[in-house]
């Protein structure tokens, strides 16, 4: 029971730095990106690399150092925000909407590609492992006192992130950002550089995703492609849209729900053969795992059309500064 | 030179079941102007009727129609369930995008539910490759062409000559004119979704076959070339879509055979989706209104 609760909790601190980064470019600038996991990766890998020093053979990776675990998540997030720069570079300046979500998803696609398929990037399909207990040397931690260092490593991280986050909601660049994706017509007019703005926006966003991946690879010791796939950025998505869409308050009630379903909702299934279905086994992990998809799918969905602004709605901004009133309407001749 | 003309000949194989996915989804673009991301699951709900249907009857045209009528039932679904209610509700385009995906990622984990995530082997007999003019095609890549061209003419038939095809251009033209003509858009768009349906599901079937197996995303992963072909061919434009299909699904094949200028050796087939979202990528950005217009680029919103 405990090993699990530390489980879910270190998982959730992670999901919520990953969830707090999305809400930058979603819930803030307003691009619906599907490039974002790509970072996660991104970030995983190059922890990895930096840390589990030079391959063994049949193995082969690019670097291969042995950085101690804080330095190497430095160099992954730096790298994550400058695979981001490239890709808002492209996808930033012309394109909105439907068009910008598809150049990203191309874009996740190619390097979701790479990683599976060239094997001297990242060991291809088989990807990297090794990442033992990151700094667990350092403080002398056994297996089991290392699982409370690393919960507490990252609730502390997560608490890091949302306190800076919730600086930069208030701070110009949050409002800012905002303003773009009201109306980004309006925030030109008013001076804003819009594109240099949004890219700013982008690579924040981005950076957040790839330090969560820098810690996620700590987690779970290894990364491959079969540990992302470009399509689970949609838990993160439901997650932000259940919370409420730029409120990181919001963001972070949406991970706890969505930390919930993904977890519990399979418990309560009902183990009946469907009939007709032989292969039809509600225990079966696969199946389990599909269930928790189509659910999150479905909430997706449900909250899109019937509330949209989540459970914890943003606030809107009030100009409460009294010195422009507003002008008075001219009374009608009589 | 005749390597060249054989991986020319597969080309055209591939080209002509992304010209039916493509222009199966252009189609639904062009009546509602959102693109729908479910496109790919009504590929992989045709593919899995296909199989259910021929396993029990044994017939490949029973499994044809199944295969369209699946794929054309799930259309009309997704139409009258999610993307029409949306509509009418005043979402915009992306967030229609999103709530499709949304579908998509429903669907396939229902299928795998229900069949399991493993690859479900569907092998027809070939038949014996032939020469025919220049290519090497066997039986089934003959019917595949074949029926593909056989579809689109009578697509375009349907489109330029009937009654409902003025309607369907009235609407993809510009709805709320059309429908202060006395047009009902809303059932001129649900019975688009429905004749995209039945071509999309029979391209599922089709892909199936040449495949020769398929899993409960696989449909997902064609729909992504189909995006490419149907943006470079112009969204929501029937010809121009079938010539970015016809381009698209001729590049996919030609240029993994080639070899590769000063490294050498051959670029795998497992690196066809990062060519198709390459050529995606740079469409977008130079020609965003597809190949074959003369409009400059503008910003989308």
């Amino acid at each position: 029971m405990t090993t699990y609760l530390i489980a879910v909790l270190t998982e959730g601190a992670i999901f919520g730095i990953m969830a707090l980064g999305l809400n930058v470019i979603w819930g803030w600038s307003g691009d619906f990106d599907l490039a974002y996991y790509g970072y996660i990766a991104v970030g995983a890998y190059m922890t990895i690399v930096l840390t589990v020093g030079p391959p063994v053979a049949p193995a082969q990776y690019i670097i291969g150092q042995s950085l101690p675990y804080p330095l190497a998540v430095v160099f992954a997030v730096i790298t994550a925000m400058a695979v981001a720069l490239v890709v808002g570079s492209i996808a930033l300046r012309h394109l909105r909407g439907i068009y910008f979500s598809i150049v990203t998803l191309g874009a996740v696609y190619v390097m979701y590609v790479f990683a599976g398929q060239y094997v001297p990037l990242f060991d291809g399909y088989n990807g990297l492992s090794g990442l033992f207990d990151p700094m667990g040397d350092w403080f002398g931690l056994d297996y089991f006192s290392y699982q409370y260092f690393f919960l507490g490593l990252s609730l502390v991280m997560f608490a890091l992130v949302y306190f800076v986050m919730s600086r930069v909601s208030s701070s110009r660049f949050g409002m800012a950002l905002r303003t773009l994706r009201e109306d980004e017509r309006a925030a030109a007019a008013f001076g804003r550089d819009i594109y240099r703005l949004k890219l700013k926006g982008y690579v924040l966003g981005a950076a957040l995703g790839g330090f969560a991946g820098a810690l996620f690879a700590a987690y779970l010791t290894a990364f491959n492609t079969s540990a992302w796939s470009p399509v689970e950025v949609i838990v993160l998505y439901s997650a932000v849209l259940v919370g409420g869409r730029g409120n990181i308050r919001g963001v972070v009630l949406g991970v706890l729900i969505m930390g919930l379903i993904v977890n519990e909702s399979t418990r309560f299934l009902p183990q009946l053969p469907l009939p007709g279905l032989s292969a039809f086994d509600t225990l079966h992990p696969q199946v389990l795992q599909a269930a928790r998809g189509g659910i999150i799918g479905l909430v997706l969905v449900l909250f899109l059309r019937f509330r949209p602004q989540g459970l914890l709605p943003e606030r809107r901004f009030v100009d409460r500064s009294p010195a422009t009133p507003a002008i008075e309407p001219a009374p009608l001749a009589s | 030179m005749h390597a060249a003309l054989l991986t020319l000949g597969f080309g055209i194989v591939t080209a002509s079941i992304l010209a039916l996915s493509a222009v199966a989804f252009t189609l639904q673009y062009g009546v509602t102007n959102v693109a729908n991301v479910s496109h790919g699951e009504i590929l992989t709900i045709g593919a899995y009727a296909a199989y259910l249907v021929h396993q029990r009857t044994g017939s490949a045209p029973a499994a044809a129609i199944a295969a369209a009528l699946a794929g054309g039932l799930i259309a009309l679904a997704m139409y009258s369930s999610v993307i029409g209610p949306f509509i009418r509700f005043g979402a915009s385009p992306t967030v229609i995008f999103i709530a499709t995906l949304g579908v998509s990622f429903v669907i396939q984990n229902v299928l795998v539910i229900f069949f399991g995530a493993a690859n479900v082997a569907y092998n027809i007999d070939p038949g014996a490759p032939q020469q025919v003019g220049p290519f090497l095609l066997n039986a089934l890549d003959e019917q595949i062409v074949i029926s593909a061209v056989v579809i689109t003419a009578a697509l375009f038939f349907i489109i330029s000559r009937t009654k409902f095809g003025k309607a369907l251009r009235a609407v993809s033209q510009n709805r709320e004119l059309a429908r202060v003509t006395g047009i009902n858009a809303t059932r001129v768009a649900a019975a688009t979704f429905f004749l995209a349906g039945l071509i999309a599901g029979y391209a599922g079937f089709v892909l199936a076959e040449s495949v020769g197996s398929f899993t409960p995303y696989f449909g997902f992963g064609f729909f992504l070339i189909t995006l490419t072909a149907a943006v470079a061919g112009g969204l929501g434009r029937a010809v121009g879509t079938m010539v970015g299909a016809v381009i698209v699904g001729i590049i996919l094949e030609v240029v993994p055979a080639l070899p590769v200028p000063f490294v050498g050796g051959y670029i795998s087939a497992s690196y066809n989706l990062a060519i198709a979202f390459a050529i995606l990528a740079l469409v977008i950005l130079f020609r965003p209104r597809g190949l074959f217009t003369s409009a400059r680029r503008t910003v989308f919103e």
